[in-house]
């Protein structure tokens, strides 16, 4: 009876009926080739098996003790290869979005937004941005690129592009974009359903380098970033979890 | 009694020396297969509703992992492997844990695998799932199972006795 690797296979990992094992076993006993062919199967299982063993006995990193136990994961990513870090400043004291010596910023910002109020904002269809019952919520592409669009899956020629995702300290998610056709840069967090916008910049760089964390993103986005971020942007992975979680942080 | 979320929790730290081992299995070194390790878990908590009370918690947490393993492989060649920081030499392939060359030697081995037969392989003789649990946790057939399990021992024996005595 000639037996394939298969089922010499199955017969090493204890997987064949008993007849089947009696006929091989007896095989076996007869034929040094067949013998040797099992061997070399139970060789292969036995490096593989025994090669990872040592893992069984490492200890466990408090890390993934934490996440094992439901801890989310965003204040303990420090180190993590696959977290995009922010320059978080040093003083995390809770400080306004606008402040001292940031009115140059806002003066800015409100003049953009004037900008804006023509340019982006409108109740049309089209318009990517409208007024809310009391701020700015993005509208049309911009809101469906917030609510569906994953920065790791970009072409980069998307007439909107999703920059990085963080928790807010309050809670919701927030996401950074750009308006190609403007070239206008803006932070969107979600409030309820919605993505209300809360800083927009015109002086946006070359698009197309928002997934890069800080490379690209106009100082004024970045300072409404990290007046808002706790820990660090969601990864790739943690982005299309929370997109799947429709926003919602549980 | 405890609360269900909290006995669930227990039960992810009991599987963690498990976990780890699949993932080292599917990964370079330990610290990528601890990243694997935790967005499979985040990912099992976001949606815990999907697993039915009674249902194999360990298959469950295999099929959770292997599904971030291959979004992860797919999302870096879409990148056209662009260097991610675990790439940048900070954290060398062969860290002091896994100095173990036996461990370093099948590792190798096992990453020229295609990743279907890389999976099977992980689950039937890393983890010691039976060709039932293994085909259910990665949704296949029986026979798919077992025909991408040969080629891949196929593949192994003749990567591990390279360069070794017949």
């Amino acid at each position: 009876m000639n037996y394939d690797d298969e089922i010499l296979m199955a017969y090493v990992d204890g997987e064949v009926d008993a007849t089947l094992r009696a006929d091989i076993d007896a095989a076996i006993a007869g034929d040094p080739a067949l013998a040797r062919r099992v061997e070399r199967q139970r060789a292969v299982r036995a490096k593989v098996t025994g090669a990872f063993a040592k893992v069984l006995d490492q200890p466990l990193p408090d890390q993934l003790m934490r996440a094992a136990r439901g801890a989310a994961a965003s204040d303990s990513s420090a180190g993590s290869g696959n977290v995009l870090q922010f320059p978080v400043r040093p003083s995390r004291a809770p400080s306004p979005p606008w402040r001292g010596r940031e009115w140059g910023a806002m003066a800015a910002s409100l003049l953009l937004g004037a900008l804006i109020s023509w340019r982006l904002l409108g109740t049309g269809d089209g318009a990517p941005i409208v007024p809310g019952k009391d701020s700015l919520v993005a509208h049309g592409a911009l809101a469906h690129a917030l609510e569906a669009q994953l920065a790791s899956e970009q072409r980069g020629d998307e007439a909107v592009l999703i920059g990085l995702t963080f928790l807010a300290q309050d809670g919701n998610y927030c996401r950074s974009f750009e308006l190609r056709a403007t070239r206008t840069a803006g932070l969107a967090c979600r409030a309820g359903s919605k993505w209300q916008v809360t800083a927009t910049d015109s002086t946006t760089p070359a698009a197309g380098h928002l997934q890069q964390a800080n490379s690209g993103l106009s100082p004024a986005i970045l300072r409404a970033i990290e007046a808002r971020v706790q820990g660090s942007a969601l990864d790739a992975e943690a982005e299309r979890n929370a997109q799947l979680a429709s926003w919602k942080n549980e | 009694m405890s609360h269900p979320s909290e006995e669930i929790g227990e039960r992810i730290v009991e599987l963690l020396p498990r976990l780890r081992r699949f993932a080292r299995s599917l990964s370079r070194n330990q610290h990528d297969a601890d990243d694997l390790v935790q967005s499979g878990i985040e990912r099992a908590w976001r949606h815990l509703e999907q697993f039915r009370p009674g249902a194999n918690l360990a298959s469950w947490m295999f099929g959770i992992l292997k599904n971030a393993w291959l979004d992860n492989l797919r999302m870096r060649r879409r990148r056209g492997e662009v260097a991610l920081p675990d790439d940048s030499g900070e954290h060398p392939a062969v860290s002091p844990v896994d100095s173990n060359t036996e461990m370093w030697s099948v590792s190798e081995a096992m990453s020229k695998l295609p990743e279907e037969q890389r999976v099977a392989v992980a689950l039937v003789l890393v983890e010691g799932l039976s060709y039932k649990e293994a085909a259910e946790v990665l949704e296949i057939p029986m026979g798919t199972l077992t025909s991408r399990l040969a080629r891949g021992r196929t593949a192994l024996a003749a990567a591990l006795e390279d360069g070794t005595p017949p």
